[in-house]
């Protein structure tokens, strides 16, 4: 069953664009990442699945129902956490919570106490006075203490420092396990590729590939670059796989894609000075994407 | 009723301070009737030298200063100024809240309505003009019944008062429309005082000119105290428009804010 789908879903603002024609679905029960550079159109979809905004053409269903016709209905079991977080600066933590809280008709005091423990958050505090840090880690409880069958994420990371992170995502994959599907929009490949199982690129307000990060490890991008002690020829890592090859004197650099192998028995024939292996940011990837199309 | 809750909270203080003032404004003017009553005689005579244009603008009628509801309906104007502004600052900040502190997106991802938003947040300040209101009234019949100098009509009074919450319900109504329409706006104080000082003084040109028409533009000479204190009733006209002016406003405001995008901060 799909719990997301989305139909040639289009939004306009004005003549710009927000996204156009934008369709796929997130399966019950998966992590489901949506990536893109900033302004790809990533917000836009989640609001409009959330019916912050209306969608100029097309439809989007969530548990089966339309998302503007059944938006309450459908947000009982939907928890979310923008990347930016605000909220009513005079309120203390537990207040706020509490005010969360009462939107569902649950009981989610001891839910609110395990999350705050878990993610290390001080409930007596004023929202005022809370971190950037502090205050993710209040939407993180507040979009998870109603145990919500979907949870929607945009840009949840921003301002964690890296043992959140790792809280957070071991939060997510419990609630995961307990059932619930999670879509995770973000903009840095490496948190993707570890929680999800698929993933939809978007790039200019379109849908450019929807993958599986199974699929995606196997290729496996990589950036490389060599400084060799002597010039190495133009052509030395021609080979199948190697992308953006450029040779600068002795400084070579490329993306690669493939079995990581070849390419290291490659490195290993020459005398290198220096050499720094990275994962390609978006960009990059995207640039092979565009490559690909052509 | 936990937005309503969480709205009334939050324009607690707001809403007991502008009581308070109104209160303040009412014991203030009321105290200086009984030694204004005594030297009436002197006052008319300096009075009567003014400009008859600007007697009307400032509300003073000569021939009823002297009575306590005369008095006060003198006072009552100012009153009304201030009671109007609390009211449209209430109505744009009720609504503008939610952008201006970005927590829409937090409210907006509840499993709630648009309608049940607007509902609740319209009630929360209709519930605070009322507070107000009873303020007042408490303020206004205690101080009258000390400071008076001869028998009044209650109903008189009464009738006058209570036209301050019609005015606030109209200039409440405007405030929200005005929110809705312009979400972005991020200067709540500036807009509704501008709004009401450009009534007002269309009021007092009204006034002077004794202009039926201005008069139908401006919602501070709906209620005729004059006219309420001579025949203890309203002018109905002006009962109908606004009521109309209310509710257009409101269900306006009820069927853009349903079909409005919150964009992202």
């Amino acid at each position: 069953m799909n719990v997301i789908e989305i139909n040639r879903l289009t939004k306009m603002y004005g003549k710009s664009r927000g996204i156009t024609d934008v369709s796929f679905s997130v399966e019950e029960g998966e992590i489901f990442g949506f990536i893109g550079p900033n302004g790809a159109g990533k917000s836009t979809t989640i609001r409009l699945l959330l019916s912050l905004i209306y969608p100029t053409s097309g439809s989007a269903t969530i548990f089966g129902k339309d998302v503007v016709k059944f938006a309450p209905e459908i947000k009982k079991e939907i928890g979310y956490l923008p990347s930016e977080v605000f909220y009513y600066d005079n309120m203390k933590v537990i207040d706020l919570l509490k005010y969360s809280a009462s939107f569902y008709k649950k009981d989610c005091t001891k839910r609110i106490t395990e999350l705050a423990e878990v993610m290390e958050l001080d409930l007596t505090k004023k929202i005022d006075d809370l971190s950037l840090g502090n205050k993710k880690k209040v939407g993180i409880v507040q979009g998870l203490l109603h145990e919500p069958k979907l949870i929607i994420l945009d840009e949840p990371t921003s301002g964690l420092d890296p043992l959140m992170q790792q809280r957070f995502f071991d939060l997510l994959e419990k609630e995961n396990q307990k059932g619930a599907t999670i879509l995770f929009s973000s903009h840095i490949l490496s948190e993707v590729q570890r929680l999800c199982d698929r993933v939809a690129i978007i790039k200019d307000g379109a849908i450019v590939q929807v993958e599986k990060i199974s699929e995606l490890k196997q290729n496996n991008y990589k950036k490389f670059k060599i400084e060799t002690v002597l010039p190495l020829s133009g052509d030395y890592f021609e080979m199948p796989g190697v992308n953006q090859l450029e040779v600068k004197g002795t400084t070579t650099s490329f993306i690669f894609r493939g079995d990581i192998n070849t390419v290291m028995q490659k490195v290993s024939t020459v005398e290198i000075a220096n050499l720094w292996v990275e994962e390609p940011d978006l960009e990059e990837i995207f640039m092979h994407f565009y490559q690909r199309e052509e | 009723m936990n937005m309503y809750v969480h709205e009334l909270k939050a324009y607690r203080k707001s809403t007991m301070i502008w009581t308070i003032s109104l209160m303040a404004i009412v014991v203030l003017f009321l105290t200086l009737f009984p030694s204004f009553a005594q030297d009436a005689e002197q006052f008319m005579k300096v009075l009567e030298g003014f400009p008859e244009e600007l007697k009307k603008a400032l509300g003073l009628t000569i021939d009823t200063l002297a009575t306590i509801l005369g008095f006060f309906s003198y006072a009552f104007l100012y009153i009304k100024l201030s009671g109007a502004i609390q009211a449209m600052n209430l109505g744009l900040s009720v609504v503008s809240k939610e952008t201006r502190d970005k927590t829409a997106d937090f409210l907006f991802t509840k499993p709630v309505t648009r309608v049940q938003v607007m509902t609740s947040k319209l009630l929360a300040a209709i519930t605070s003009l009322l507070v107000t209101n009873i303020g007042f009234l408490v303020a206004l019949f205690l101080m009258v019944s000390i400071v008076k100098t001869q028998d009044y009509s209650m109903k008189a009074l009464f009738m006058i008062a209570i036209t301050l919450l019609f005015l606030q319900m109209i200039f409440l109504g405007l405030g929200i429309l005005i929110a809705v329409l312009f979400p972005k706006n991020k200067s709540v104080i500036s807009v509704s005082l501008g709004t009401v000082f450009a009534f007002f003084m269309i009021g007092m040109i009204s006034s002077s000119t004794d202009d039926k028409g201005l008069r139908f533009l401006t919602p501070f000479n709906y209620f005729n105290d004059q006219y309420i204190i001579q025949n203890l009733s309203y002018e109905t006209e002006f009962i109908w428009i606004s009521m109309a002016i209310i509710l257009v406003t409101v269900f306006a405001s009820y069927s853009i804010y349903r079909k409005k995008d919150i964009h992202s901060v």
